[in-house]
């Protein structure tokens, strides 16, 4: 067996970015297929790639990761940027939206009523269950806080009990959204007010679910001993996007919740 | 008994619908009645560190490449995966050649 004299990570060739590739190629053309001739085959192929895809890339980045040993300090570092680039795009992402919120609230046209809210617009009250939604999310930030030290400390039953009510409360915050979704008096229909809100907290809402997604493969790899206490970035990455996610609502709060009610 | 309405009282304040109130209690009684019958099977039950195990077999020098070297399963995910790619990327060109080409009717 050929031994490296170096810290780095030469990974063995593999065909995920390809069917990744196909995938995404698969979803974005079925989604202009959908539109224009109403038939979801091509999309659905291409959603069933892309988690295909996923779970086993991702498999394989545990197997070289825990199993294989290739997360050297180098490698690690590497792995450090990268999460730290990719929540830095998604920054920007949002920022898009926010910039939309601003410019159609700012100076609202005459249109609109000349105002903001806009005129017919019963906007929802910031101190019911929007206020309930931040209170969550805050919490969940200190049980993912309680979740990384008991993991640094190396107390295994603390770390699943936190990690578990962390989640639980991304799961809590999912549904209450989902409920003032469904009793809400305006729909993404009603002007820029209905689309900057629906778009702007709709992505939000997506990403708390792929939060909480992360979170669980986090705990059920904290239950099957992955993580040392020196070693789990694996979960110190989806903490930092639970962060990152929760640092977004109260932005959203703050402007289109508060500000624009 | 003294939890079930300790419960209630919690759930009755946290969440404004009366309709989801109950429907999380129904899921809160049936989760109670779970969770008694696995604390009794959990002591027994533990979830054994594998981690040794799984490194021995990942580091054993036969060749395979780390999407290949878990087994039978791989391979036939592998395989499943490359099929829906090839047939997909055929399927797509199919699709996108028909949309680029419409047949009018007369």
């Amino acid at each position: 067996m050929a031994h490296q004299a170096h810290a780095y990570h030469m990974v063995d060739p593999s065909p995920w970015p390809l069917t990744g590739a196909v995938a995404a190629l698969l979803m974005t053309s079925g989604l202009a297929i959908w539109m224009h001739f109403h038939t979801m085959t091509l999309m659905t192929l291409g959603m069933i790639l892309l988690l295909l895809t996923m779970y086993q890339w991702w498999r394989d980045i545990i197997r070289e990761g825990t199993f294989q040993g290739h997360h050297t300090p180098p490698v690690q570092k590497g792995l450090r940027y990268g999460m730290i680039l990719f929540i830095t795009s998604e920054v920007f992402f949002f920022l898009g939206f926010f910039w939309a919120f601003y410019h159609s609230s700012l100076a609202p046209t005459p249109e609109l009523g000349g105002c903001w809210p806009p005129t017919g617009i019963t906007t929802l009250d910031p101190f019911e269950v929007p206020l309930l939604n931040t209170a969550v999310l805050l919490a969940s930030g200190v049980t993912v806080t309680w979740a990384h030290h008991s993991i640094m400390e190396g107390l295994r039953k603390q770390a699943i009990q936190s990690l578990a009510l962390t989640i639980l409360l991304g799961f809590y915050f999912t549904f209450l959204q989902g409920m003032e979704y469904y009793e809400a008096p305006f729909t993404i229909a009603d002007g820029v007010y209905g689309s900057t809100f629906f778009v702007a907290t709709g992505f939000h809402g997506l990403h708390v679910i792929i939060g909480s997604t992360f979170l669980a493969v986090c705990l059920l790899r904290q239950v099957q001993y992955h993580f040392t206490s020196e070693h789990h970035f694996g979960f110190e990455a989806a903490a930092w996007y639970w962060h990152f996610v929760d640092v977004v609502w109260l932005f959203l709060y703050i402007s289109i919740y508060w500000w624009g009610s | 008994g003294v939890v079930y309405s300790a419960a209630r009282a919690l759930v009755c304040s946290l969440c404004p619908h009366v309709g989801v109130t109950l429907l999380l209690l129904c899921c809160f009684q049936a989760l109670q009645q779970v969770a008694r019958r696995t604390i009794y099977s959990s002591a027994r039950r533990q979830v054994d560190n594998k981690v040794p195990l799984k490194q021995k077999a990942f580091q054993e020098d036969n060749g395979m490449p780390v999407h290949l070297k878990g087994g039978s399963v791989d391979a036939l995910l592998y395989r499943t995966t490359m099929a829906l790619t090839i047939l997909g990327a055929g399927y797509v060109v199919y699709e996108l050649v028909k949309a680029a080409y419409p047949q009018k009717k007369d």
